[in-house]
């Protein structure tokens, strides 16, 4: 009888398993993470699933421009996943542990977009993409400054056009342009 | 004049009343009354039914408003973390495009040497 229910349970598990990480595509945080915001003087934490994202996007305004395309961005997406880990003082984190958080990125999936990497080895930026069938489902950042530290993590259809609709938004008005000239740099 | 006195007399004759005149008049007052009485249950039950519908109403009202507002403050919040998101990914895409910039300043600096 025990080993019934047991066969159960784990059938049970095997079978919701998959449904469960179908709903929420957002990976785990690595254990580095944890020791990274531990050091951390201030961190920003973001994690929003589909479902939030269409949420969220019914409440931005359309008449404002940058948030009309804002909303037309996050619609179809599958979640967003943002890390900003601030220090106090340089030398609060070591190479190793920018390595484990860009090999969790590492896979046959993702692209290399850009790696910068400044002579000093002080600053760095990672950009990678996911690719399915030639179009972008995924971006990984990974920004490392001496004293700051940005993850960000999109996943779902991204549009690079759309993109440079944000002009409000900082940089993300510019990545098509970045996009454009990586290519460029490429050929 | 003699008809005329004869027929007041004849109407004015003392007849008595039929036998269950009494009783009918005992059982119709009692049927007013059953008829008043139920009349006055039932103003009573819609009454009743009136005021827990209006306390229904009034109730469903007061949830749908602060459903509304906590769904408002909710959405609300997740705007704003949506933006936070974005500000920092626009700040770190920021950060690539100075270091590009750097770095093609620096090769064109290179280059131009002979």
């Amino acid at each position: 009888m025990k080993y019934r229910i047991l066969a159960f349970v784990l059938g049970a598990a095997a079978l919701t398993a998959p449904l469960l990480a179908q709903n929420s595509p957002l990976p785990l945080p690595p254990p580095v993470e944890k020791e990274l915001a531990a050091r951390a003087s201030n961190v920003t934490e973001v994690t929003l699933g589909k479902n939030m994202l269409g949420f969220a996007a019914r409440f931005m305004n359309g008449k404002d421009k940058d948030e009309a395309a804002t909303r037309q961005l996050i619609q179809g997406l599958d979640g967003i996943y943002v890390r900003e880990y601030t220090f106090d003082k340089d030398g609060q984190y070591s190479i190793e542990e920018i390595d484990k958080l860009r090999q969790y990125f590492e896979t046959s999936e993702w692209s290399p977009l850009v790696r910068e990497r400044e002579r000093k080895g002080a600053e760095s930026t990672d950009v990678m993409v996911k690719l399915v069938n030639g179009e972008s489902h995924g971006m990984f950042i990974l920004t490392v400054e001496p004293r700051e530290l940005t993850i960000v993590l999109i996943l779902g259809p991204i549009h690079m056009d759309e993109l440079g609709k944000l002009k409000g938004l900082g940089g993300l008005g510019a990545l098509g342009s970045v996009e454009k000239s990586t290519k460029n740099k490429d050929k | 004049m003699d008809d005329f006195e004869q027929e007041l007399r004849q109407a004015f004759e003392r007849r008595p009343a039929p036998p269950n005149l009494k009783r009918k008049l005992m059982d119709r007052r009692a049927d007013q009354r059953r008829t008043q009485q139920r009349r006055s249950h039932i103003q009573l039950w819609q009454r009743l039914a009136a005021s827990l519908i209006l306390v229904a109403v009034v109730s469903s009202a007061a949830e749908w408003v602060r459903h509304e507002r906590e769904e408002h403050r909710q959405g609300e919040a997740a705007r704003q973390q949506v933006l936070t998101a974005l500000h920092i990914t626009g700040h770190a895409l920021d950060h690539l495009n100075t270091q590009l910039t750097a770095h093609d300043r620096t090769e064109q600096r290179q280059g131009d040497r002979p």
